[in-house]
């Protein structure tokens, strides 16, 4: 019985810390500081001149990516992605803004200085940032 | 008299359909389910790359394993750091061709069945695999299709005991694709 009192609260405890923990949310892009600030041409010239380099750099890092619109679209899902120019004909810095944040503006004209804070992924054709929101 | 203006008309749309021998895209879907009866997960990422070369039935694939979404925050994270180690392997991809081009008439709309084989490189491990896939063609657009079902195990990923239960040992991996006109 006494072991009970002291194991019931643990248990609940321990049950609580992994519901949490199941359950908890994705981190919050307009909250998250940046790790680090960048120019669009810059962050495509890194990835394009050493991507290992790079990866260790940026990947899985809260970046802030500052350039001019090339092109944007949206998807079925109604996500809209922002082409920024990266000094590359071929290619360029894709931002997929976050499906996780509603209020977000969808349409962007070329030509448009922008700056979003991202999630950086890598590069494939283009260097690939993803969870974008845009900071005013 | 009249086959021939027929014909003439019908002249570029041929010489573009000759153009166009490279397709690509680069917000391609591919998402995976893994379906056990403790746990249903899946994820999905919008922005895989892709290329096909008619003439040389050649097709290739590249995913960055960072940028798949999931639904729960903590998933996404021992996907990303303990099965994948995506900082160590940021990319999957897949190279290979269309088995039986033949099966395909890019100029032709229609849809149609094919097999496609070759290498799938995931967590850095290299395996050959040949899965079903079907090619869209309509009204000059190309678009595809394919599903089919990876072994963790196959590709290293070490799943442990405790989560054993919850992470099915064939995952299935669904790919759709709508291509764009390379212009050379």
């Amino acid at each position: 019985m006494k072991y009970l009192k002291i194991l019931l609260p643990l248990l609940l405890i321990g049950g609580g810390v992994a519901y949490y923990l199941y359950n908890k949310p994705h981190q919050n892009m307009e909250q998250a500081n940046a790790d680090l600030s960048i120019a669009a041409d810059q962050l495509f010239k890194a990835f394009s001149e050493d991507e290992n380099a790079a990866n260790t750099a940026y990947l899985n890092k809260v970046v802030q990516v500052s350039g001019k619109v090339r092109s944007s679209s949206l998807d079925e899902n109604g996500i809209s992605s922002v082409m920024l120019e990266s000094g590359d004909e071929m290619s360029g810095v894709i931002c997929q803004m976050d499906e996780l944040n509603d209020n977000q503006r969808k349409e962007f004209s070329a030509g448009e200085d922008v700056t979003f804070k991202c999630m950086c992924t890598g590069m494939l054709m283009d260097v690939v940032l993803v969870r974008c929101v845009e900071v005013k | 008299m009249k086959k021939a203006c027929l014909m003439l008309a019908l002249l570029p749309l041929l010489s573009v359909s000759l153009q166009a021998q490279k397709y690509f895209t680069r917000d391609g879907h591919v998402s995976f389910f893994s379906d056990t009866p403790m746990e249903k997960i899946e994820a999905h990422n919008h922005k895989a790359s892709s290329v096909l070369d008619v003439a040389t039935s050649r097709i290739e694939f590249a995913v960055l394993i960072q940028a798949f979404q999931f639904e729960k925050a903590l998933m996404q994270e021992h996907f990303n750091e303990n099965y994948m180690e995506s900082d160590k392997y940021p990319k999957a991809t897949f190279k290979g061709q269309i088995v039986d081009p033949s099966a395909v008439n890019f100029s032709r709309s229609g849809s149609y069945n094919v097999q496609v084989k070759g290498q799938l490189t995931i967590h850095g491990v290299t395996k050959e695999v040949t899965a079903p896939a079907v090619i869209k063609v309509q009204g000059g657009q190309v678009s595809a299709t394919s599903t089919f079902n990876v072994a963790v195990a196959d590709y290293n990923i070490s799943v442990p005991a405790l989560v054993r239960d919850n992470i099915a040992r064939n995952v299935r991996i669904d790919v759709a694709i709508s291509y764009q006109p390379m212009n050379n």
